[in-house]
């Protein structure tokens, strides 16, 4: 597997959400903090810091599953895996918000936009070279690579 | 190799996508009775309802067959298979031999059986040609009767009430949408699709279509008459098993599929509403009629035909519909008929919220969610894997019931949760 993508150390993870705020930011139209807590509607992030239990958490989005079934349940044609990347992407144009990747997605990584009735999932950051969350993470906590740099990195 | 797939919707078209992943030479020869296949059947009701465009329909493009080096014989049907001599013989006459088959040929909508139904105006909502009828007759339409509660009947009076239709709906159980949820989810659902002014009737039958040529009415088993000039039958729909039966193909419901999706004959395979497979929840052999799981048959099928042994975890009931932005989504279980059963519910009447798991034996077996739909899949995951949940099964229903809570089960899980990605997150945990 040579797909790049987002990894989560759960050992560093302190759970601060500094990766849901970058992110947030990022898909913002001014990608700038203090202006983009002003926009209207607000941005919304792709990720979720969540609580596992007593001091342990996890940061986790869209894991761009190998065989993802998002893309396998998607009636529109909307999402897909991108041939050069690997990356699982949903083409906005396509989708008509029927939540059939809600339904299927087994990590609770799409997030329902009511009014426009599209899904919004990571999409790595296109612009930027590092991830905004990675980048944003006090810790090291997150990281991009693939599954073998990721194993390396926390010595496993 | 010469592969031929009977059926181009989802299972069709993934299982060519899956063939050409692993052999891009063979020829692939699809039959279609239907002349422009590419379009997603499920979004024909958000056409009908004038929601989408239609170039948004067709979920490949045009070229696709091209792309993928597709023989397709559209407009065509298959009348028989010899599986001994492996050769399909066509409604033109022609036949066609084939080294792996894949049986993909869906389901068709069950008609009533009443008086009046060959009418002109009388329609069920299953083609893109049923809706291109539809479409061009309802200028003169200013009434609709819609025959079923389930899911293509609302969706149906969903499409035309869009279209400034009157629409009413006959519903012969007591709630709609009773084959995918119970009851408090229902007359949630109710209650909001009556308040945008689609009058729905349970426990009401039509006993005749009325009308000269044209439909001009419906005659209800209470005795009373409802006027309409278009009709529509949503009385689910019953898998095309015909041509695999006749060919000595062991069928029960829908065509047999055993693990691999291979018929009882070596060769052929089956996949898509007409295959009935072992389902997840139930544990036992069922049809599951639905994109999602037509799609991941077609595409372990493909695999299969080529060489390879990818075995199919088992279909699930699964349907997500939205009305007037209340959105409902079920999996599995959802109406237990014994004790064996235990339910958890949480009810929010005022916010719309309804959320119900189904237990049996610790593993969830079935969930719905009403309005509070976002972590959804995450309970499906529980469900697929027989994750035992007792030890979560307090916060279950919460808002903050995310992946986090659920990833010490997988930890724990011996068995299940065998996709990489389970293991690449919680890897650190």
């Amino acid at each position: 597997m040579h797909l790049k993508k987002i990894y989560c150390d759960i050992k560093k993870c302190l759970g601060c959400g500094s990766c849901e705020i970058a992110c947030a930011v990022e898909h913002s139209k001014v990608k700038e903090l203090n202006n983009a807590i002003s926009e209207s509607p607000l941005p919304i992030k792709r990720r979720k810091a969540e609580f596992i239990e007593e001091g342990v958490s996890i940061s986790t989005g869209c894991h761009h599953c190998e065989n993802a079934a998002c893309v396998t349940a998607c009636m529109s044609g909307a999402m897909y895996k991108d041939k050069k990347t690997d990356l699982t992407q949903c083409d906005k144009d396509k989708c008509v918000g029927c939540w059939m990747c809600i339904m299927t997605c087994p990590f609770g990584a799409l997030t329902r936009l009511r009014e426009e009735k599209i899904v919004l999932k990571c999409d790595l950051c296109p612009d930027r070279d590092k991830p905004a969350c990675v980048e944003a993470c006090p810790t090291r906590a997150l990281s991009l690579g693939t599954f073998k740099e990721f194993k390396k990195l926390c010595n496993m | 190799m010469q592969y031929v797939i009977i059926g181009s919707s989802a299972a069709g078209i993934s299982a060519i996508e899956a063939i050409r992943t692993k052999d891009e030479s063979s020829k692939i020869t699809i039959i279609s009775d239907e002349k422009n296949p590419l379009y997603s059947r499920c979004l024909i009701s958000y056409l009908l309802a004038g929601t989408i465009d239609e170039k948004k329909i067709w979920y490949r493009p045009a070229s696709f067959f091209k792309d993928n080096k597709v023989e397709a014989l559209l407009g065509i049907r298959a009348d028989k298979i010899n599986a001994v001599e492996k050769e399909i013989t066509l409604n033109n006459k022609e036949k066609l031999k084939f080294d792996r088959l894949l049986i993909a040929t869906g389901a068709s909508p069950k008609l009533e059986n009443i008086s009046g139904i060959d009418k002109k105006g009388v329609f069920p909502l299953r083609t893109i040609d049923h809706t291109i009828e539809i479409q061009s007759m309802l200028d003169k339409v200013k009434s609709v009767a819609v025959l079923g509660g389930g899911l293509i009947g609302l969706r149906a009076a969903y499409a035309l009430k869009n279209r400034g239709k009157d629409v009413g709906v006959f519903v012969k159980s007591g709630s709609i949408l009773s084959q995918i949820i119970d009851k408090d989810a229902a007359s949630l659902m109710q209650k909001r699709i009556e308040e945008k002014g689609i009058r729905i009737f349970t426990g009401v039958a039509a006993k005749e279509i009325i009308g000269a040529k044209s439909v001009n009415g419906v005659i209800l088993d209470n005795g009373s008459k409802h006027d309409c000039e278009l009709v529509i039958i949503g009385k689910g729909v019953s898998p095309n098993i015909e041509i695999a039966k006749d060919a000595g193909i062991k069928t029960n419901w829908g065509i047999l599929a055993n693990e691999h999706l291979r018929t009882n004959v070596e060769d052929i395979f089956t996949a898509g509403d007409v295959a009935e497979t072992n389902d997840i929840a139930l544990e036992e052999s069922s049809m599951n009629a639905i994109w999602p799981a037509a799609c991941e048959q077609g595409r372990i099928a493909g695999l299969n035909m080529t060489g390879e042994s990818e075995a199919y975890e088992g279909s699930l009931a699964m349907n997500s519909i939205e009305f007037f932005g209340l959105p409902v989504i079920s999996v599995g279980i959802t109406k237990p008929k014994s004790d064996k059963y235990k339910e958890i519910i949480k009810k929010d009447t005022s916010k719309n919220i309804y959320k119900k798991v189904v237990l049996k034996d610790g593993v969830i077996v079935g969930v719905i969610f009403v309005n509070s739909i976002e972590n959804i899949g995450i309970i499906g995951a529980l469900i697929k894997n027989k994750a035992d949940v007792s030890r979560v099964k307090d916060i279950i229903l919460e808002d903050y019931f995310d992946y986090g809570k659920i990833a010490p089960l997988i930890k724990e899980s011996k068995r299940g949760f065998r996709e990489p990605e389970f293991k690449e997150t919680i890897m650190t945990l």
